[in-house]
């Protein structure tokens, strides 16, 4: 496997191979807590945290653990690093533990941080692992945010709990309920994708 | 093929004890801190229902005090009810009742605060639910618990009418109404009905107390 | 405590009302990538309701009988995964071994699931929402149900739509996604028949 560059990882984790709109991973939570972009935000940031050290410890064992189970000790690394981030929520911000509720703990299912772990960090070294886990977190996360932004704003009026939008417009509470969620995610991958076909469609002709 | 079987086994084992480990350790630094967040957020709720000025930011040990000083607990008939007393601990400045009941996806906790003539509402919060973030979960919201706040409560003990109704936004009319929450209609019905209920059954008990 | 929601209204909801893919967006990854054709997502969803009523029961006797007694609720995402994990394997064990037939139909889809989310899900759900032992029961069975519900719906309307013209960024999880948004729209129609006590 050819070495990346930093910037190449950063790059295919922030938008070519972007987890959300491109492999189509992650997107129960995508779904789930993007009515609000505070909630969304503390979503990611978690994400971010298990998947970057999720990838280095997996990567730091790469070579001494056997490959039958490796499965299970890549769920064992992903549970507790999230069962970590669940005490520091209840500890530090309780009020938005609450909100999030059993979608902390469904981050260990999370298909982005398991396809992650399986596919770079298994064969890499530790610090293109860690650039790897960021970005692919930090990829999810911007997808969620703008989810949320459109969300929040369109269905409470709101960005990050600020009024933005003056009370006399009427709110698309349809939005901030489940369908609103799968429209707005699956325009989001239709815009996505047309602009990032284009780009593929220019290669192709210049190349 | 049986040393690569030995070594995965003692491999799996040692990491999960590394990790359990870990895990405990986070867990056991936290766990205090976790717990007194449970219970300075309840306290916190009590004062706030009763009505007793907390100041901005305040610090949990002040909390603490201002609770130790101003609020009692006593259990009638296995209800625990709070009872707020003055500034010198003479006299009962109100009284507040644990709500709870089904929410629409589980069960909801909250504290009604009311005045020592049993006649209105200090104030409610909400502190432990499962409803949906940023719809049923607005009950926790400012604008919508502000609403109860001053409220009279019906002397309808004995009869079958509600103490209170949740009505869309914007129709509340009668001084027993309030507004509901858009797109929550199973919380606000589920919400509604778990407040007529602990009124009806706590007013009787804190009769006996006055 | 009373809860108040009997089993049966719980697993009527779980179906209907508050449909676990459609309302709680639990098990998207599989559902997206399987309702392709009615076969696969029927297979897929029979395994579901398998593991997901299964599960629940193991994990609420595990959570209740051995993390709460010992102080150890905070693995109880561990725990679960594990009990989750291993009975998949044990199943397709059991059916390797006793019925090759179902094997065929079935196995496949068997791996697929430990890391449904569903299933990790329901469980987490259901501790949250302090369901007893009857309702936990109820709420795993009734999830499975109206998971395939929604996986065999999606995937009869995704094979008509497999002669139609969709734009090319939105074929696959675009027009899936919103088509599951109409579906979603259309099943909250169904919250008016349920009347919580």
């Amino acid at each position: 496997m050819a070495k990346l560059t930093s910037q190449a990882i950063i790059i295919k984790g922030l938008w070519t191979d972007n987890p959300v709109f491109r492999q189509i991973l992650g997107i129960c939570s995508a779904l789930a807590v993007t009515n609000l972009m505070v909630n969304t935000l503390i979503m990611g940031l978690s994400l971010i945290f298990v998947t970057a050290l999720s990838n280095v410890t997996v990567s730091i064992l790469r070579n001494i653990t056997p490959t039958r189970i490796r499965m299970m000790v890549q769920t064992l690394i992903i549970a507790s690093y999230v069962i970590i981030v669940d005490i520091l929520l209840k500890a530090y911000l309780p009020d938005i533990s609450e909100a999030l509720g059993a979608y902390v703990g469904l981050i260990i299912t999370n298909c982005i941080i398991m396809g992650r772990c399986e596919a770079f960090a298994r064969q890499n070294s530790v610090w293109p692992s860690f650039v790897d886990g960021i970005a692919s977190g930090v990829g999810y996360a911007l997808v969620l945010l703008a989810v949320a932004f459109f969300r929040e704003t369109a269905g409470f009026g709101s960005v990050f709990g600020l009024p933005v939008i003056p009370s006399e417009w009427t709110r698309w509470t349809i939005m901030v309920m489940p369908p609103g969620a799968f429209f707005m995610l699956g325009v989001i991958i239709w815009v996505v994708r047309s602009i990032g076909d284009k780009e593929l469609k220019k290669d192709e002709t210049t190349s | 093929m049986k040393k690569i079987r030995r070594f995965s086994i003692y491999y799996m084992f040692l990491l999960t004890l590394i990790f359990t480990v870990v895990v405990t350790a986070v867990y056991e630094i936290h766990v205090d801190r976790i717990e007194v967040n449970e219970k300075i957020k309840l306290q916190k709720i009590i004062l706030q229902v009763l009505d007793v000025p907390v100041p901005e930011g305040a610090e949990d040990r002040e909390v603490l005090d201002i609770f130790n000083k101003r609020v009692k607990s006593k259990d009638v008939e296995g209800n625990t009810i709070y009872i707020a007393t003055s500034e010198n601990g003479e006299s009962v400045e109100g009284y507040a009742i644990g709500l709870q009941g089904p929410g629409f996806w589980g069960p909801v906790y909250g504290m009604m605060g009311i005045s020592p003539q049993l006649d209105r509402v200090l104030g409610i919060a909400f502190y432990k639910h499962s409803e949906t973030p940023g719809l049923g979960g607005r009950i926790t919201e400012f604008w919508f618990i502000d609403q109860f706040k001053g409220k009279k409560i019906g002397d309808i003990q004995g009869e079958q009418k509600p103490f209170f109704r949740l009505k869309s936004p914007g129709t509340a009319k009668a001084s027993n109404e309030v507004d509901a929450i858009t797109g929550a209609t199973g919380t606000s019905r589920a919400v509604e009905r778990l407040i007529n209920k602990d009124l009806r059954r706590s007013l009787p008990l804190l009769a006996q107390l006055r | 405590m009373e809860v108040g929601l009997s089993a049966f209204v719980i697993f009527f909801a779980a179906i209907f009302t508050n449909n676990i893919l459609l309302t709680n967006f639990l098990g998207m990854c599989s559902f997206l990538a399987i309702s392709r054709e009615v076969n696969s997502s029927l297979g897929l969803g029979l395994a579901v309701i398998f593991v997901m009523t299964w599960t629940s029961a193991l994990n609420y006797l595990v959570y209740y009988y051995l993390l709460v007694p010992s102080n150890l609720t905070q693995f109880r995402y561990i725990a679960f995964i594990i009990v989750i994990a291993a009975f998949v394997q044990l199943v397709e064990m059991i059916i390797e071994r006793y019925s090759p037939v179902l094997y065929v139909v079935l196995g496949v889809f068997l791996p697929l699931i430990t890391v449904n989310c569903a299933i990790l899900g329901v469980c987490l759900f259901m501790i949250i929402r302090d369901y007893n032992f009857l309702s936990s029961i109820a709420y795993g069975a009734g999830g499975g149900i109206g998971w395939t519900l929604a996986i065999v719906a999606m995937g009869g309307i995704r094979q008509k739509l497999a002669n139609a013209k969709i734009p090319k960024p939105l074929e696959g999880p675009g027009i899936t996604l919103i088509i599951a948004g109409l579906m979603a729209l259309a099943f909250m129609g169904f919250s008016g028949m349920i009347q919580i006590q």
